[in-house]
């Protein structure tokens, strides 16, 4: 991971080098250690230090952008040269006011606690899980990761910003024979793997044996915290990046300002909340904030980007996660309000209903403009009758619209649990559980 | 500049571990470059060059592997040092045997062919072609985005191992599509041309965008997303299937692809990608679909992104049947994982750079053609559905339910294609579906189609894979 000052001194050889009209650039390292483990064995293991600088040139209003990992002056010197040559037979972005300005203060968040973990002492920890499964008679499968990196970004009207950040993600999921349950977490400071692998156990052993089926039709679902995280990452894209608004295939088009889901449902992008993963700026250097997305079930605003939200006449929303990248704002650190039940409470609340740990592939593409998905159920889905969980369910195919799913919350949990994606290395999901009446399983 | 064969034989060389039973060191550059027009403007123009080396370690029973995007002398033997500690750590919390199938060690070169070097042809041109194919789409105010993306690829991979081998590869590939966004009201239908999220694929040069002839398709596919928004929506029940070679192939990579990795067979992939219904005691005796299906795994078709001379583990490239008249018969397998079903490795180990660790990965999964033409499928199909293209896609984790959202349909009446239908959707499971297979397209409507975002793996890697499959017919599909 590099320091500070090495960082600004890659961006400044970029941006000195940039002879355009306005340019920025983000230069991030990483040091990443990951354990992916199957059977209960360590089966791939990896170390990784990389590099990234990514430089956008402006040039007559248009765009060009070059990425390299090789930071010598002529390998800096070829990049500036290619995002040149981009912007020069690039078209002017309509609208675009230029890049930030800056003249604000990034908020100020705690420091980030190292999580600072050696190969040997994964392996051990992983080592403790496993014998804990043997004596469940489990096996575990999943992954242990720890990440220290650095992002640093800048632009040539003397925007600088330099954050440093650990973060620690795990999956866990407990196998025995057809069964199986999931744990998973994501922090800056660090997690517990083994208190992760018991979750993973309970779930895998709760009622063994005991199965049962259902017919396809609607039924109350409570719907865990990672299968919330997996429809609010493909919301995300299509309904709350600045792409998406803009061509219209947005749910939120129209609806700016008006009741789209239940009183109950407040949804955020929050990278300034301390308990969750906490991150100071976007990558054009806007200083982040609390933006509410939909709000007590109304339509706040989608995300943008700098030239999204010169073009769209929406405040900035500092969402700008990749220089010249087509979502044009995508929400990484999104933050559902809690309620006051408990997940019993959920269960007791059910006559009969579908309890759901996490989805599987969902593809959100069906329907965007209702946010029509689908996807199927893994990892732990159970029958409720009468308040009780009484039966393991087989894996299930759902299709949903998410609009209408979220307008019929009934009760959220007062416990939110943090959940990663893979392709977002900033920040993940924060959400309760969710009751919601109605889910079409079939 | 890449490392020299001195500098990576001698990371190998630095390797001292008494218990050490193989290494090799790959060093990669990637160089991507992507450009998108979207309504009459540059919405992207990206230029990116990747460099990395990697050093993968067995020592005892333990992997190791460490990377670096710095591509120097010293940082190849701090990262071979890297590797050995990460193995020591797998060590720790190891508790199976791992056996290498054997390879001969082997020197080589190999470069993918193309005529016109994506590189040479200026930028203003590809933006230029993307315009001409896209603005005159925009003529309808009801066309919201009217877009068009070209990219470049190219990849020069060396690996060196402790087998003896040096392979030098060389990947260039090209790739383009469009695409017309039409709402009405609360109704949105998109249309792609040749395929969607990106268009097609193929390890050739700046002549495969010539070939796709992109000016010539815009209006078409306006014309059809505009048709589609007053399009009847697909009848839901059961239907006679006609799948169109674009999303069949897309039908080929989720149930027959991704179930044939023999690393998800075994659990290896499960936390996230998922595991397999096909498991090694079907092998041979599982009739996964009817005699008409033929899946093969080719890794030696030329011009296709799914091929290559030599896997990451140093392994040639093969071809070999996993679906043989219906029948399961194989896996795609590597050095580590072939000989827990008794085979050697047929070769389909790759990683998206140096920076990962080389896992199974498909190659050209190809639906061999049958010997009916499509037009022939069309007139014995009595009362069906025809679809095509992909819009939506979704299968469980071991690869059984499966549910597809296609861009568009017709109805098939008495032998003729019919109305046009918008928004089909089908589903069903695997076995069920293949078997139900009656009729395969010949080789008139077999096509390969590139697929450069196959993902899998932790972290996640994205692969470049393909398809060939002509259209076929499937009986009694459930369609939502």
């Amino acid at each position: 991971m590099r320091e500070e000052r090495e960082s600004f001194a890659i961006l400044d050889r970029a941006l000195d080098a940039a002879n355009a009209d306005e340019a920025d650039a983000m230069f991030m390292s990483s040091d990443a250690n990951i354990s992916r483990f199957a059977n209960s064995h360590i089966h791939q293991n990896m170390s990784e230090v990389s590099a990234e600088l990514t430089l956008r040139v402006v040039i007559g209003g248009a765009m060009g952008v070059a990425s390299t990992t090789s930071f010598e002056r002529d390998d800096i010197a070829e990049m500036v040269a290619v995002a040149r040559e981009a912007a020069r037979h690039s078209l002017p972005l309509r609208d675009f006011g230029g890049l930030y300005r800056g003249g604000e203060n990034a908020p100020d968040l705690p420091t980030f606690q190292r999580a600072e973990i050696t190969p040997a002492e994964k392996a051990l920890a992983l080592r403790t899980m496993f014998d804990s499964g043997r004596r469940s008679g489990v096996h575990f499968a999943g992954s242990y990761g720890t990440d220290q990196s650095s992002v640093a970004c800048g632009n040539t009207h003397g925007v600088r910003r330099y954050c440093a950040m650990t973060v620690s993600e795990a999956t866990v999921i407990a196998i025995r024979g057809e069964e199986s349950g999931y744990a998973t977490d994501i922090a800056r400071p660090g997690i517990d793997i083994v208190a992760l692998g018991a979750e993973a156990i309970e779930k895998a052993t709760m009622l063994t044996g005991v199965h049962d089926k259902i017919p396809s039709g609607n039924y109350d679902a409570i719907i865990e915290p990672a299968a919330v995280a997996e429809v609010l990452d493909w919301m995300n894209m299509i309904s709350f990046s600045g792409q998406a608004f803009e061509d219209g295939s947005s749910f939120f088009v129209g609806n700016i300002g008006t009741q789209v889901a239940s009183k109950d449902f407040t949804v955020a992008d929050d990278a300034i909340d301390p308990k969750f993963l906490p991150f100071p700026f976007d990558l054009e250097g806007l200083p982040k904030r609390r933006v509410t997305l939909i709000e007590n079930g109304i339509a706040r605003t989608p995300v943008v980007d700098k030239a999204y939200s010169d073009r769209l006449g929406i405040q900035p929303t500092a969402n700008g996660w990749g220089l010249g990248s087509p979502e044009h704002g995508s929400a990484l650190h999104l933050s559902v309000d809690a309620g006051n039940a408990t997940r019993e409470d959920l269960i007791r609340s059910t006559k009969r209903g579908v309890w759901v740990t996490r989805f599987n592939y969902v593809n959100g593409l069906l329907e965007p403009k209702t946010a029509m998905m689908t996807g199927t159920t893994r990892d732990g889905t159970f029958l409720i009758r009468d308040g009780e969980v009484v039966a393991r369910l087989p894996n299930l195919r759902w299709t949903q619209s998410m609009v209408e799913a979220f307008s019929h919350i009934e009760e959220l949990t007062r416990e939110r649990r943090r959940i990663g994606t893979w392709s977002n290395p900033f920040g993940g999901t924060i959400a309760p559980a969710m009751k919601i009446a109605g889910w079409n399983f079939g | 500049m890449p490392p020299s064969r001195e500098q990576l034989e001698d990371a190998l060389k630095s390797l001292r571990d008494p218990a050490l039973r193989y290494a090799d060191v790959r060093f990669t550059a990637t160089h991507n470059q992507h450009v998108r027009v979207r309504n009459g403007e540059v919405d992207a123009l990206m230029s990116n060059v990747d460099r990395a080396i990697g050093v993968r370690v067995l020592v005892g029973n333990g992997w190791g592997f460490a990377a670096s995007s710095d591509a120097d002398e010293a940082s190849l033997l701090r990262t071979a040092r890297r590797a050995l500690e990460v193995a020591a750590a797998s060590n720790i919390a190891s508790t199976q045997t791992i056996t290498l199938s054997d390879v001969e060690p082997h020197v080589a070169s190999w470069r993918s062919r193309f005529e016109k070097d994506p590189w040479s042809i200026p930028l203003d041109r590809k933006i230029d072609h993307l315009l001409s194919a896209t603005e005159p789409m925009r003529s309808d105010p009801r066309i919201h985005q009217a877009s068009g993306d070209i990219a470049s690829y190219r990849q020069e991979k060396i690996f060196a191992s402790t087998v003896g081998s040096y392979i030098e590869q060389t990947t260039t590939e090209m790739g383009g599509g469009i695409e017309a966004l039409a709402i009405a009201g609360d109704e949105f239908q998109r249309r792609t041309y040749p395929n969607p999220f990106g268009g097609d694929f193929q390890a050739a040069g700046w002549e495969f965008i010539e070939q796709l002839d992109l000016p010539r398709k815009g209006l078409q596919i306006r014309d059809e997303a505009l048709a589609l928004l007053a399009a009847p929506k697909s009848p839901a029940g059961r239907f006679d299937l006609i799948v169109g070679s674009s999303q069949l192939a897309l039908q080929v990579h989720e149930s027959c692809g991704h179930p044939t990795e023999l690393d998800r067979a075994m659990g290896l992939e499960i936390s996230l990608a998922g595991g397999s219904f096909l498991q090694p005691p079907m092998l041979g005796k599982f009739r996964y679909g009817s005699d008409l299906v033929n899946i093969v795994a080719d890794a030696t078709v030329p011009k296709s992104i799914g091929s290559f001379a030599f896997d990451d583990d140093g392994v040639p490239a093969q071809r070999f049947p996993l679906i043989e008249n219906g029948i399961f018969v194989d896996y795609l397998t590597g050095r580590d994982t072939a000989p827990v079903i008794g085979r050697r490795s047929n070769g389909t180990v790759r990683a998206e750079t140096a920076a990962r660790i080389p896992i199974i990965r498909m190659t050209n999964i190809n639906l061999e053609p049958g010997t009916t033409p499509l037009a022939e499928i069309i007139a014995d199909t009595k009362r069906g559905i025809f679809v095509d293209t992909n819009k939506s896609w979704s299968i469980d984790d071991v690869r059984l339910n499966f549910q597809f959202g296609c861009e568009v349909a017709w109805e098939i009446e008495n032998g003729r294609l019919g109305r046009l239908l918008r928004n089909p959707v089908y589903g069903g499971t695997t076995p069920e579906f293949w078997r139900s297979c009656d009729a395969v397209g010949d080789r008139e409507s077999w096509q390969i189609w590139g697929l450069p975002n196959c993902g899998k793996g932790d972290p996640m890697q994205t692969m470049r894979v393909a398809h060939g499959a002509p259209a076929a017919r499937f009986r009694s599909v459930e369609m939502a």
